[in-house]
């Protein structure tokens, strides 16, 4: 179907077919940092920020179980003291680790750990979180002299500012020596 | 209801649920979280590395771990304090099924309520063979089932 020149993928007027361009030839757009990358002291204020949604709360709780109404449940959140539901604190962490991952982590190392999480205060469905880390330590891997290790401390804020968890994470991280 | 009485030092629970983490919970939850890394959601890439297939976040792992101890530990807690020494002990791919354990390792006064109390948890999150995924400390606000009379100043 997709070399039939009846195919309705192929505009009139054109010559493209799926043949006629070659994507490997385009230059790739790299993302991620490396080893070499990270001096301690080094800080990052994370792209994008995310606004954290009712919807977005209830799946996360769903899905992982979380069976504490705070979580799903408005009324019992109310009840409880809360404006709203709240959201779970863990997908506060996940977000701030995820909206991390392209300055940090995202060129291939995999999580050593996260020490020392502290959940500061609340998330309420509509507070928008940004991440921002700086690095704390960086050393060579004894194992394996492909990866150095990288520690950085995370935080994430909310939309006034206040930090709402923060945390050290350590990861393996790829030398760009050893990608070359 | 799960309250801060219910708890000593020393106790242990294996919890009633496993799940088993499909795309929904994998690479599901690591996109809504933004999560980049394309190992969580790109079979291509995955399949010519050591891991031939994607890998499952490990916070995501982590998040369900603690969720299936939640409901035994702390299904009407006031607030999670926080968590320590989150270690990924192997690798965590779709179609795995875990379960969770945990061990408490501490109770104390709330610091700041006389309501309440604070228990650390270790959870663990294990395969069916037993092999070990996830381990990690959990802290958690609970309240007292008997609070005793407003603590003279």
């Amino acid at each position: 179907m997709f070399g039939s020149s009846e195919s309705a993928y192929q505009s009139e007027g054109t010559r493209d077919d799926a043949t006629s361009v070659d994507p490997a030839s385009f230059p790739l757009v790299e993302r991620g940092n490396q080893y070499e990358d990270f001096a301690e002291g080094d800080s990052f204020a994370h792209h994008w920020g995310r606004t954290l949604t009712e919807g977005d709360a209830t799946l996360f709780a769903a899905l992982t179980l979380a069976y504490n109404p705070l979580y799903f449940n408005a009324e019992h959140a109310r009840a409880e003291g809360h404006p709203d539901l709240v959201v779970h604190p863990l997908l506060a962490l996940c977000t701030v680790v995820g909206l991390s991952v392209e300055d940090l982590s995202e060129a291939g190392g995999p999580f050593l750990g996260i020490d020392g999480v502290t959940f500061h205060r609340p998330v309420y469905p509509g507070d928008t979180l940004t991440a921002s880390s700086v690095v704390v330590d960086r050393r060579e891997s004894e194992k394996r002299p492909g990866d150095g290790i990288v520690t950085w401390r995370t935080e994430g804020r909310n939309q006034r500012g206040e930090v709402v968890v923060d945390l050290h994470r350590t990861n393996l991280v790829r030398k760009r020596e050893a990608t070359a | 209801m799960t309250c801060f009485e219910d708890f000593a030092v020393g106790d242990r629970m294996r919890h009633f649920r496993g799940s088993t983490i499909h795309e929904v919970e994998g690479q599901l939850l690591a996109k809504l979280v933004m999560n980049s890394a394309q190992g969580h959601f790109n079979e291509d890439i995955m399949s010519r590395t050591p891991f031939g297939q994607r890998i499952v976040f490990g916070l995501i792992t982590a998040s369900t771990v603690i969720g299936l101890a939640t409901q035994d530990t702390a299904e009407d807690a006031i607030a999670e304090l926080g968590l320590d020494r989150i270690r990924f002990r192997s690798p965590v791919v779709h179609g795995d099924t875990v379960y969770a354990a945990t061990e408490v390792l501490e109770t104390a006064p709330a610091p700041d309520r006389h309501d309440a109390g604070v228990v650390r948890f270790k959870h663990w999150g294990f395969k069916p063979d037993g092999t070990v995924v996830f381990e990690g400390e959990r802290t958690v606000l609970l309240k007292r089932r008997n609070p005793p009379d407003q603590e003279i100043a």
